[in-house]
This record gives C-alpha cells, sequence and structure tokens, in this order.
C-alpha cells in the first residue's frame, strides 16, 4: 500500500498541477453520494476542496446519460472520491448515448424503482426465512 | 503617482481583518497601510495627486465610483499603504485632461490602472511594463515636483500608446467602479503592471472584490492569465493563520523579465524609479510563514544562480535533510514551519535537466513544478515519470498554439496562481514525508530493492553504476503547539480556527484523599502486587517451557549452556516460592500470596511438572497445609482443580514418608479435615493421598508405610471423619480412585465399610 501511495501522491501532485495547468479542460468528480460531476476545475487546495466552473452533473442509467448544467460548484474535500481529467478526444467518441434531462430523470427514476422493489423482495424472503438483514449504514453507501 | 510595489508581506490586512471597507481603515494602526508605512507623508503626496486628479476627473466623467477606488498612497518605500481612503477617490482619475481629449482613451487606461493600486500591481508582464509602474507609483520617497510627476505621466503616456488596447472596453470602465466585480475593468486590469507578486496590492483586491476577468485580451503570444487578480480570498481572520499570500517575496516571476532578473523581488518599478525601493525580504524570522515563503526563501540561495544543465541535486540527502532542519530549527515552531519541513525538504529544486529552465524565467507551465518533488523518488521511477511528462508537455505545445487564442479568452483560468498550485502540491507531498520509510511505504522500498538487486546481478561484469534509492528521512521532531497567547490577557484565543485550535478542557489529574479510599487502594495495591509477582513468575515459566524446543534447535555445542539456563530458570521459579533461602518448605505466606490469584494457581499447576522431585513434594505440601485458607479463598474463583493433575504426578511419585508428611499436612491442626473435605481438591487430594499409599502398600508389601504408625494413624483418623461428616459436607471429588475401598477395608469393619462405600458413594465395582 504504501507504494502505492507514493504513486499516487506524486501523480496527484503532478495530476494536480496538471489538471490546473491545463486550461480548458474539463475534469470529472465523483462524489462520495455517487453524483458525478463535469467542470473545470479552477481551484483546489490541500483538503481536495474543489471549485468547478461550468459545471454539469452527468447522470448515467445504463448506456444513456444525461448532463443537467449546474453552473459553478464549490466541493467540500471530503465528499470526493476522484477527480481526472476528461479526454476531450476520447469524450467524443464514446458509446454512451446522451439524451435530454428529463428523459435521464425518468431513466433514473425506473432504475431506483426497480432497485428498490428488489431490495424489499429480497428483504421479505429473508424475512419470511427467519433472517434479517442488518441496515447498511446510508452515509457510506458509495 | 503610486506606488504598489511594495505591497509585501507584511501586509497583513487580511490577516488583521483590518480593511473591511474603505471607510473603516484603522488610520491609527501602522500596520493598515503595510508594517512601518510611512516614510512619506502621504498626504503631500495627496494634495499633489488631488491636483492631477482634479484635472482628470474633469476630463473623465462619472469615471468610476470615487468612494470605492483603492490607492496606493504612501511614498516611495517598500511599504506603500495600499488602502483605499474614501478621501482619495479624486485621485482614482489622474490627470488626462491635459493630454486632451485624444488621449482619453489612454488617459483613461492608465487613469484606472495607475491609480488602482490594485489593478496596477496585477497584470500581465509585458515587456515594457517596468516603464509603467514608475508613474504609477508615486514612488519617489521624497515629495517630487508635480514636474517629475508629469513627466512620470508623461513617460507614461507614451507607455500607454505603446499598449495594445483596443477602445471598446474603456467606454465601460467609466460607468463602473473598479472595487464593483464588474466586467468592465477586465480589460484595464490586464493590462500595465507588473505582476501579481504585488501582494499587498492583491490583498486589498482580494478584500475589497475584483472585476471579472477580460473576455477578449489582445495579448502576445497565449500569456496566461495568471497576473489577474483573483477574487477576493477569505482567510481566517485570526492571527495566527498564516498569511494568505498570493506571491510571496523573493520568487521568481512568472514571466521573463530581464530587466529584473537580478531582482529577487520582482518589482520591475524598482529600477525606473528614482528613488528605488530597498528589495523587500522578509523580516529574518517572521512569526509565521507560509509554505511559499519559507521554502522561496530557502531556495532562493539556490535557485537565482543560474546551475549549469546537469548538475545533479545540490545537496545530498543527508545534507539536505540536516539543512532542511537547521532552517526549520530557526524559525519558531508554529502551524507554518511544520508545512514547510516537507515543503523545502520535498522541493529542493531538481537542478538537473531542468537546471536553465528552473531560472526566474518562470518555466513553461507544467514543467518546473513537478521538478521539484523528485527527491523522494527512486531515479528510474523519476526517469519514468519525467519522460510521460515530456510525452505530455510536446502534446500540449503542439496543442497548445493551436489553442493559445482559446486559452487567453477564457478568463477564469488562472483563478489559482501558481504559488498556490505550488503550496497546494507541497502540502500534499509534506505527507509524504516520512521518518520510516520502511514502516510507510513497505512495498515500494521493497520493490526497488529488488530491482536493484537484480540490476545488479545482471550487470555484475559491467562497473555500471546501479541507480540506488535514497529515501530521505525526515527526522521526527517533536511539535509541541503552543496556542497564541497575549501577556497580560485573561484566559485564552476566543477565535479558534484550524491554524490555531484551542484547547477546550483543563484536565488536571487530582488524587482524593479519602480513608475509605485509601483502604481501598491498599488492597488494590497489594493486589496488584501478587499479580507482578505472578507476572514475572510467569516469564521465567515459558522459558522453562519453551526449554524442550529451544534444545532441540540449538546446535551442540551450545546446549549446555542451555541447559545450565534452564536449571537456573527453574530453581529461580522454585525460589520465589520459597520465604528463606535455606528452609526448603515452601513458604506460606508467597504461596498462599500467589495461589490467591488465578492467575498464580494457573502457574504453579504448570510449573509443578518442571519442578524436580524434593521442590514439587514441598510445593504440594505447601498447598495441602493452607489447603483451607486456599480453599475459602477459591471459593470464587473455583479453580484449585486444575491443580489436580500435576498434582497426581507429584503425589504418585512421592515417597511412603514424604507421603505420609502430605497426609499429615493434609490433615493438620484440629478441624482442618472438614474443611478439606468440604473442598473438591480437598477430597480429591485426600483420595489421591490414599489411593497411593494403597496402591503402595498393595504393591509393596514390606513399603515403608506400615514402617511406622503414622500412616495408620492418619488413616483411621481419616476414615473417623469420614463418618463423622454428615454427607452434604463432604463435597464430590473430581474422580475416585479404584482402590479405595481395599484401602478401607484394611482399616475399618465391614459395617464401617460398608457405610463408608455408601457415603463415599464407592462401591466394589469401582475397583
Amino acid at each position: 500500500l504504501g507504494h502505492a501511495r507514493i504513486f499516487t501522491f506524486f501523480s496527484f501532485k503532478h495530476c494536480v498541477l496538471w489538471v490546473i495547468v491545463k486550461l480548458k479542460e474539463k475534469h470529472l468528480v465523483l462524489l462520495r453520494d455517487g453524483r458525478t460531476l463535469i467542470g473545470i476545475l479552477r481551484s483546489i487546495d490541500q483538503f481536495a476542496n474543489l471549485v468547478l466552473h461550468q459545471t454539469v452533473e452527468r447522470i448515467h442509467v445504463g448506456k444513456k446519460f444525461g448532463d443537467i448544467p449546474r453552473g459553478i460548484f464549490l466541493v467540500r474535500g471530503e465528499n470526493v472520491v476522484l477527480l481526472g481529467e476528461v479526454d476531450l478526444d476520447k469524450e467524443c467518441d464514446q458509446i454512451l448515448q446522451r439524451v435530454s434531462i428529463e428523459e435521464i430523470l425518468e431513466e433514473q427514476r425506473t432504475e431506483q424503482q426497480a432497485k428498490q422493489e428488489s431490495e424489499r423482495l429480497k428483504l421479505q424472503a429473508v424475512k419470511e426465512r427467519g433472517l434479517s438483514i442488518p441496515k447498511a449504514d446510508t452515509l457510506d453507501d458509495f | 503617482m503610486f506606488h504598489f510595489q511594495s505591497f509585501e508581506d507584511d501586509c497583513t490586512l487580511e490577516e488583521e481583518g483590518l480593511v473591511e471597507e474603505e471607510d473603516e481603515i484603522d488610520q491609527f494602526n501602522d500596520d493598515t497601510f503595510g508594517a512601518g508605512a510611512i516614510d512619506d507623508d502621504w498626504q503631500e503626496e495627496h494634495a499633489r495627486l488631488a491636483e492631477l486628479d482634479e484635472q482628470v476627473r474633469d476630463g473623465v466623467h462619472g469615471a468610476g465610483d470615487a468612494s470605492s477606488v483603492d490607492l496606493p498612497l504612501a511614498g516611495g518605500n517598500a511599504h506603500s499603504s495600499a488602502l483605499p481612503q474614501p478621501s482619495s477617490s479624486s485621485r482614482l482619475y489622474p490627470d488626462t485632461d491635459e493630454r486632451g481629449g485624444g488621449d482619453l482613451a489612454e488617459s483613461l487606461t492608465r487613469l484606472i490602472l495607475g491609480s488602482d493600486p490594485a489593478i496596477a500591481g496585477v497584470g500581465t508582464a509585458r515587456s515594457d511594463r517596468s516603464h509603467l509602474p514608475p508613474m504609477l507609483s508615486g514612488q519617489a520617497p521624497q515629495p517630487s515636483a508635480l514636474a517629475g510627476q508629469s513627466s512620470l505621466l508623461l513617460s507614461y503616456q507614451q507607455q500607454q500608446q505603446l499598449m495594445r488596447r483596443g477602445p471598446a472596453p474603456l467606454p465601460q470602465i467609466n460607468s463602473h467602479s473598479i472595487w464593483e466585480n464588474s466586467m468592465g475593468f477586465s480589460p484595464v486590469s490586464s493590462g500595465l503592471v507588473t505582476q501579481k507578486e504585488d501582494k499587498t496590492l492583491m490583498s486589498i483586491i482580494k478584500e475589497v472584490g475584483l472585476p471579472n476577468r477580460p473576455p477578449a485580451l489582445s495579448r502576445e503570444e497565449g500569456r496566461d492569465l495568471s497576473e489577474r487578480v483573483p477574487p477576493p480570498r477569505s482567510s481566517s481572520p485570526v492571527i495566527g493563520s498564516p498569511p494568505v499570500r498570493a506571491v510571496p517575496i523573493g520568487t521568481p516571476p512568472k514571466q521573463p523579465m530581464s530587466q529584473v532578473h537580478n531582482h529577487q523581488n520582482n518589482h520591475p518599478s524598482a529600477i525606473h524609479v528614482r528613488a528605488s525601493v530597498p528589495l523587500r525580504y522578509p523580516p529574518p524570522f517572521p512569526e509565521r510563514l507560509s509554505p511559499n515563503n519559507l521554502l522561496s526563501i530557502a531556495n532562493s540561495p539556490l535557485s537565482h544562480p543560474p546551475f549549469p544543465a546537469g548538475v545533479g541535486p545540490v545537496l545530498s540527502q543527508i545534507q539536505r535533510a540536516q539543512l532542511l532542519n537547521s532552517q526549520i530549527g530557526q524559525f519558531p515552531r508554529g502551524p507554518a514551519p511544520p508545512l514547510l519541513q516537507g515543503g523545502v525538504g520535498g522541493f529542493r529544486p531538481f537542478f538537473g535537466p531542468s537546471g536553465p529552465r528552473m531560472g526566474p524565467h518562470g518555466p513553461p507551465l507544467g514543467h518546473a513544478p513537478i521538478r521539484h518533488n523528485t527527491t523522494h523518488l527512486h531515479p528510474q521511477h523519476r526517469r519514468m515519470l519525467n519522460q510521460r511528462m515530456q510525452n505530455r508537455g510536446l502534446g500540449d505545445h503542439v496543442g497548445g498554439r493551436g489553442v493559445g487564442d482559446r486559452r487567453n479568452r477564457d478568463p477564469y483560468s488562472n483563478l489559482m496562481t501558481q504559488r498556490e498550485k505550488e503550496w497546494v502540491a507541497r502540502i500534499q507531498m509534506m505527507q509524504l514525508q516520512s521518518t520510516d520509510p520502511y514502516l510507510d511505504d513497505y512495498y515500494y522500498q521493497n520493490y526497488y530493492e529488488k530491482m536493484e538487486k537484480r540490476q545488479e546481478r545482471d550487470r555484475d561484469n559491467r562497473k555500471e553504476h546501479t541507480t540506488k534509492l535514497i529515501t530521505p528521512q525526515v527526522a521526527k521532531l517533536e511539535h509541541t503547539y503552543r496556542p497564541v497567547q497575549f501577556a497580560g490577557s485573561l484566559g485564552k484565543l476566543t477565535v479558534s480556527s484550524v491554524n490555531n485550535p484551542r484547547k477546550m478542557i483543563d484536565a488536571v489529574v487530582t488524587t482524593s484523599s479519602n480513608d475509605e479510599e485509601k483502604r481501598e487502594k491498599q488492597v488494590w495495591n497489594k493486589r496488584r502486587q501478587i499479580l507482578y509477582t505472578v507476572e514475572k513468575m510467569y516469564s521465567l515459566l515459558l522459558e522453562v517451557q519453551d526449554f524442550e524446543k529451544k534444545f532441540l534447535q540449538t546446535p551442540e555445542h551450545q546446549r549446555d549452556a542451555l541447559l545450565e539456563q534452564h536449571k537456573t530458570h527453574t530453581l529461580q521459579l522454585y525460589n520465589s516460592l520459597r520465604e528463606k533461602e535455606w528452609d526448603d518448605r515452601v513458604s506460606d505466606e508467597q504461596c498462599l500470596m500467589i495461589m490467591s490469584v488465578r492467575k498464580g494457581k494457573r502457574l504453579i499447576s504448570r510449573l509443578l511438572p518442571f519442578l524436580p522431585q524434593p521442590q514439587a513434594a514441598a510445593v504440594v505440601m505447601g498447598i495441602a497445609r493452607n489447603l483451607p485458607a486456599l480453599a475459602k479463598k477459591d471459593k470464587q474463583d473455583q479453580v484449585l482443580c486444575w491443580l489436580v493433575e500435576p498434582v497426581t504426578v507429584v503425589v504418585q511419585s512421592m515417597s511412603s514418608t514424604s507421603l505420609t508428611d502430605l497426609l499429615q499436612e493434609l490433615q493438620g491442626s484440629e478441624g482442618q479435615l472438614p474443611l478439606v473435605l468440604q473442598n473438591k481438591f480437598g477430597v480429591t487430594l485426600l483420595y489421591l493421598i490414599l489411593s497411593e499409599g494403597e496402591r503402595m502398600q498393595s504393591s509393596d508389601p514390606n513399603c515403608q508405610l506400615m514402617d511406622d504408625n503414622r500412616w495408620t494413624e492418619l488413616v483411621f483418623s481419616v476414615t473417623r471423619e469420614l463418618l463423622k461428616v454428615p454427607s452434604s459436607a463432604l463435597s464430590s471429588p473430581l474422580f475416585t480412585p479404584p482402590n479405595l475401598v481395599s484401602l478401607f477395608s484394611r482399616y475399618v469393619d465391614r459395617q464401617r465399610l460398608e457405610l463408608l462405600q455408601e457415603k463415599l458413594q464407592i462401591t466394589a465395582l469401582s475397583r
């Protein structure tokens, strides 16, 4: 793990400077609650608090995704899972299909419902067998 | 007119939070305007300049919001006062009227740029930049004649013409206050002056507000807009927070500035102003330094003399660490220095391949910062990363030209100055400093060690130098944080920030001297002592127990020594049970003490097998002797029975005399036997003894057991007791030896035998 740490830290710094130095580069931030933000990283500090400009929240459902424009984001560092550059070239030729916001939200809702339903069934089945599943800590879902 | 160049670190505007509005400037506080602000009579300056201003104002309609202009007033010394003054608003507008309407555009720009120290200090570097500031900065410490000013202005004007500035943005300027966050000022701010090394300037701007970045600027080659004044940054207002510094003193400017190449403190104005501004270095040991500062101070001796390419790192790792530590030692411990330690150590400029680039010319973007922290890495690792960087860099440059325009137009691209980026990166790297690389970075170290070994093996023939990884180790330094305290003040800081946390609770240990508690304490102390003794014995015991294993492992010649050691141990153990050296008896007190603790009982049970026979016997005797007491103490634990097994072994190996003795001991004084019988262990022990005796008798008719009558008598008394004792008071043994019946049959008549049998639930079948 130490090996990895040195590498990640070095590459973090490497990365930090590069990501900031590379102007007009979009960055992708994954947050702890699962949201994906894409924006231009304007500022960063030692706690990994981020200032994102022209941010867009991207929702992925299956092969589709939708962007919700959000403006300027200030993200508290503790909620950041990872941050990386978006390769603009690769972004062009991705297999994901972009859809409208409404559509993607609808898709998301459907997905959520399906998941909840399956969870419920599972819980019921388990209860019938006399077992119980302990409730997961909702704070750290991801 | 106004100078701005010396807004140095000592401007504590932000920290002191004194500058909220222009109206609330603490005029009595020198620091408001920079430490020791005034060499020069600003009022004179003000007067002088006001004249100019009026002229200008006439020529400019409503140009700007008077009240919000921020003007540096102090004279030409390095400590410029950068505070806006309400009354100074009139000075916002330098004279443009003189020049006539034709020059309106230029004068406006100059006006804004010149008068606004905040903006004046900021802006992309230009080759002609150096010429501008002199005018702008009312540098002259001595009150210069107006003529002089005019001449400066004149030349400024000339400069202005050189500047490529579209008139388009200017009209906007008129209607907006520079302190409004409007687009209007962007073009202006982008222009003129030097650079953002002007810290105090920046800090003012940060306080008050910042115009947006210019959307469109025709600039020379894709100069980055990093000199833009960033938006106000909030910093902890608490004293003790490290000052927020945009650019530390002593750092080379970002842009190449040939004229000021020599100066650490790059204010181009300094060169051209008549009254030269003394180079501002931070006071020797400032209380608080940002990583940038200290690092730049530390690095400055290294960074400025241009290093020839190929020079390796200047200092070896150890030297570096020493230097690092010594430097840190100079500065008072505080929140900042710990930051710096890593920063400095980790960021000794890597002068190798990047030497020339590291000069004050400002490295090409992206290259220099990376260089700093390579000291931690294995050389090959470093090489690998450099390659990667270069590949990227190349790719960037190619693409960079194309997007140069685009970059220029991105107004926000340099919200973070290079310094800030480095600062953050340094903090991160600092965390990588480890006091024990093998602990912190085990896999990395091992990986490279293996690689090195492989290399050595492969290149064994050649004398090639195998790259070795040297991981700098930072000495563990103890930092005791002492929060800022003010003499004569009551109590502690009321505001705490991340850098000066407040101690919330003063916890003090107090011992209450209560009688009852004292007694309790005594009891506990005694118990602790016992446990301590037991523990010590245990360690010996463990050694003894491991003896066999060790014995098998040690080579032949060492075995004797080991054996000796073993014997010593066992003796020691036994000795601890004895009270007096010459008495073979086991000390009752000791025995009792040890056995009173559960652990002790366990200890004895484990110890017995290792003791030689006589000693073991003595121990068992001691146990027997003290059985009632032990039994009582054992009521809670009920662990005496652990002893059964080892005791069995001992008893079975006892001689008849000792057996008799044992029985006697067990019986002890009057009334002991019933107590013994009450206890499971006691009963078991008794049976053991009897059974052993019987065995002896039956096996060897001539055994000594019968030599004296003791045995017989003892057995008689035992049987008597057994018959007397009510069944309830007789606890059942762990096991009943089979030959008891035959024993009893020797000594008692049939009737009693039957009674005994019933009572003790021993049947002939158990035989």
